[in-house]
């Protein structure tokens, strides 16, 4: 533990250097980076910024919980770009369509994007099961159908041409997630928690949760004890998948109100959650810390650069740092599926 | 080559695997190390080759001190080791094997197989070993292959040969090729360490044999001035163990059968395996490993579909039933493999010691289980078992060999199911887990459970079962009862059957 710690501090201390150095070569005043770092990630008028924060954390800590609960049970799901993809564009296409407002249809919405992405995330399954393509390779493949099946909905047949953006058009104020009373932020992060404490208790008590992991750990010793683990990888994918969906969902329902093409693909949310998920080796409860930091990482560097002329650049920098040394760890939370040694 | 250890001492945490222990090894003699499981004789083996790096005391080879970085360095001293899982490339020839890393290359750059195939042949030849160069390592035999790790290590100049466990794998006929072999290198003035914990194996070949015991050297002697009795003493530290009483039991209910089962992977498909083994009576499966035992075992445990025949567990038919399904019915299962099959090694005492049972009445609702529940009863295993290990939410990985059987073997048979498969339940535990294991099994017996045994060991199943079937080349022999057959006579069993058999496949592959 006290190993884990020093290699921790020396991990801090290299990368603070490193930012430093970085700050000096775009010619910018340090202290001041910093202080802008802090003011854009938690900071602003009446919280302004932290608000943006949370709303950000909230869709990275949902992919990292629906890649979490995948990794855990031992299936690769790196398909969460496309799951995400596709729930956020089945719930903008039902909330299109949808002939009535309020609670109820947000409701409805939300799990439509939970049912496909589901759906898309067992494509990968079955791929699997009667094919015997590999997980990592089939849930990754499935990611550029996703996106051009998104791609071509938005261009062509739900497009909003008067706006002359490849996008859906506007949905209904009516299914708009409601905001925090005298905020800006939406409710969606609500739903992300309640999320995750269901995960936590799945994953800490419940039978499901129990056997995936087994399943996950070793998948001898679950099949030789009697769990039916090809229906065991089915749900969890499934399950993984309409997380990602939710999360999909919630970013069409409460931050753009449309589907716009690559929305949900440019800010990286789902690889960015394959990380946080992976950052902490798949302990449950730390995914949520894990998405802040990221979320935290890109608003300071929003601020940085209004304020204190750095470009956002060296924050994408720091966190592709931090993700190298996240790397240099994967293998020990690859390692525990595999079991090797005495 | 004359090496030599001076008070060693390894230590993992607190625990001494190792102790103050010193060996001399002189040339032209083989040594043999034994010991129990977990006697240290491998952690001072490591040493000696440069595995372990983290020790203290002094290696001395030819009277001079030197401290091996990593194998390599023992490997170029002229050390080599032959492990218990080899290391060869399958896909690749026996000649490219054993010439990787250390190949002959001209001054382009390009490796001289002419060259290489000549020395090797030319050590083929003056060891007398049975390979042909040229052939896949993929298609070699286990004995065989053993025959390359040793060429190997011969085509590199070693002049001090450790093998482990060598003759764990090996049918007795390859064994006494080893052995032959193994006299052929005494005799060049190579030194050769035997580390085993089979007895008649070191009174057969060693010159000197060391016992090592809880991680002490107990003794270190010429054969000539040693017994039998007293190795064997040393080995587990007093009098050997006082055999098992089992109840007089009259069985007559059936309670698994199979009906002329033919198992896809086994040799001879068009022999059907048929056996029958009844409520109250141990039946054990004697075989060397890889004859078959693996694929009958997981047909029967539902791992593997079977092509024809029919299997009934207490009347019903479970051909097409999963392994859950044939767990309900009434089946459990001790596996080999307990670090891969038997546990999951990063899951708790906890987590592992419930699994098949984690959708009954008092485990679960079906959705949440009960954990107070659980942790009562991996608690109940853990002590009724005499496990140990810290606590029960403890990752299994961090538990000894011997502890980690005793839980499988504890989850296993609390279910009280009626039948009980066992395959190599005492497979590298120390003594006193293989004497609780076997006490175990025969108090299921005596309470009136069906236990199918398969093992390796012939003195295990002699000592445990009542009725015996030999498994040799995918083919189960007659019956045999326990009281009436010799250790001769299933030796002789497991071997008789490998040329007829043979044929038979050749037959097959014709059009």
């Amino acid at each position: 533990m006290t190993q884990r710690l020093y290699s921790l501090l020396a991990a801090s201390i290299l990368l603070l250097i490193i930012f430093a150095s970085l700050i000096w070569l775009a010619d910018a005043d340090f202290f001041k980076s910093i202080s802008a770092f802090f003011k854009g990630a938690f900071g602003g008028r009446k919280y302004a910024y932290l608000l943006v924060t949370i709303s950000r954390a909230a869709l990275i800590t949902g992919m990292a919980i629906a890649a979490l609960i995948a990794f855990r049970a031992g299936l690769f799901n790196i398909g969460g770009e496309g799951q995400l993809v596709i729930g956020g564009l089945a719930s903008a296409f039902v909330a299109i369509n949808l002939p009535f407002g309020g609670p109820a249809g947000i409701f409805l919405v939300l799990l439509a994007g939970m049912i496909a992405a589901g759906v898309w995330a067992m494509l990968a399954g079955i791929m699997k099961l009667w094919l015997g393509v590999p997980i990592l390779v089939g849930t990754l493949l499935l990611n550029y159908p996703a996106r051009y099946i998104a791609s071509y909905f938005v261009s062509h047949p739900l497009r909003d041409i008067a706006s002359g953006m490849p996008q859906t058009h506007l949905i209904e104020k009516s299914l708009w997630l409601p905001l925090l009373p005298g905020t800006r932020l939406d409710i969606g992060f609500i739903f992300i928690l309640f999320v995750f404490c269901i995960v936590l208790i799945y994953c800490y008590r419940t039978v499901g949760g129990y056997e995936a992991k087994m399943t996950g750990l070793s998948i001898d010793f679950a099949n030789a004890s009697g769990l039916k683990t090809k229906k065991i990888s089915l749900k969890t994918l499934a399950l993984s998948g309409a997380i990602a969906g939710l999360v999909g969902a919630i970013a069409v329902l409460g931050i753009h109100h449309r589907f716009t093409d690559g929305m949900l693909v440019q800010p990286l949310y789902a690889w960015t959650g394959i990380v946080a998920a992976l950052m902490v080796s798949l302990i449950p409860w730390a995914v949520l810390p894990a998405g802040f930091f990221f979320a935290a990482i890109h608003s300071g560097a929003s601020g940085m650069e209004r304020t204190a002329d750095v470009p956002k650049e060296i924050a994408i920098i720091i966190q592709g740092i931090i993700i190298l040394f996240v790397a240099s760890k994967v293998p020990t939370a690859f390692n525990q599926n595999i079991g090797n040694g005495k | 080559m004359k090496a030599e250890l001076h008070e060693i001492s390894v230590k993992f945490g607190t625990f001494c695997a190792v102790n103050n222990v010193s060996l001399s090894f002189a040339p032209g003699e083989i040594h043999a190390l034994v010991g129990e499981n977990g006697a240290g004789k491998s952690t001072a083996m490591s040493v000696l080759f440069g595995l372990n790096t983290d020790y203290q005391g002094n290696i001395l080879i030819n009277d001079q001190l030197r401290r091996w970085k990593s194998p390599a360095d023992a490997i170029s001293a002229g050390l080599g080791m032959v492990h218990q899982h080899f290391m060869l490339q399958e896909t690749m020839s026996v000649l490219e094997n054993v010439i990787l890393c250390s190949e002959p290359v001209n001054k382009l750059g390009f490796v001289s197989f002419a060259a290489a195939a000549k020395s090797v042949q030319n050590l083929i030849d003056s060891y007398d070993l049975q390979i042909d160069q040229t052939q896949k390592v993929g298609e070699l035999s286990v004995g065989q292959r053993q025959a390359v790790e040793i060429l190997k290590l011969l085509y590199r100049r070693s002049e001090f040969l450790i093998l482990d466990e060598p003759t764990a794998v090996l049918t007795p006929n390859e064994k006494e090729e080893l052995f032959q072999s193994l006299s052929n290198f005494k005799a060049s003035g190579k030194s050769i360490i035997l580390i085993t914990h089979k007895i008649d194996e070191v009174m057969m070949i060693a010159d000197k044999v060391s016992v090592m015991r809880s991680g002490n050297l107990i003794s270190s002697k010429l054969l000539k001035n040693t017994s039998k009795n007293e190795i064997q003493q040393n080995i587990i530290g007093g009098s050997l163990p006082k055999p098992i009483k089992r109840k007089q039991m009259h069985p007559k209910d059936i309670s698994f059968e199979m009906q002329k089962v033919i198992i896809p992977g086994l040799a001879t498909r068009r022999k059907p395996i048929s056996l029958k083994v009844y409520l109250g009576e141990i039946v054990g499966i004697a075989g060397v490993s890889g004859n078959g035992q693996g694929p009958l075992v997981e047909a029967i445990v539902g791992l593997r579909n079977i092509l024809s025949g029919n299997m009934l567990l207490s009347n019903e038919n479970i051909s097409d039933q999963d392994v859950s399904a044939r767990r309900k019915i009434g089946l459990s299962y001790i596996p080999e493999d307990r670090q891969r099959v038997g546990l999951a090694l990063d899951a708790s005492v906890l987590e592992n010691s419930c699994v098949s049972q984690m959708r009954n009445k008092q485990f679960s609702n079906g959705y949440f289980f009960n954990l107070q529940h659980l942790c009562k009863f991996s608690e109940q295993l853990v002590s009724e078992y005499d496990i140990r290990v810290g606590s029960v939410k403890s990752k299994v990985r961090t538990m000894s060999g011997g502890n980690k059987q005793k839980l499988v073997v504890a989850r296993e048979l609390e279910q009280k199911k009626q039948l009980v498969i066992a395959e190599n339940p005492t497979w590298g535990v120390d003594i006193g887990a293989i004497n609780k294991i076997h006490q175990e099994l025969i108090k299921m017996r005596d309470m009136g459970h069906a236990i199918l045994l398969v093992s390796n060991e012939i003195e295990e199943i002699m000592g445990l079962s009542d009725r015996i079937h030999v498994m040799a080349n995918g083919q189960l022999s007659e019956s045999l009862n326990s009281d009436q057959v010799t250790a001769n006579k299933l030796g002789e069993l497991m071997l008789s059957r490998n040329e007829p058999a043979l044929s038979e496949e050749l037959e097959m592959m014709r059009p």
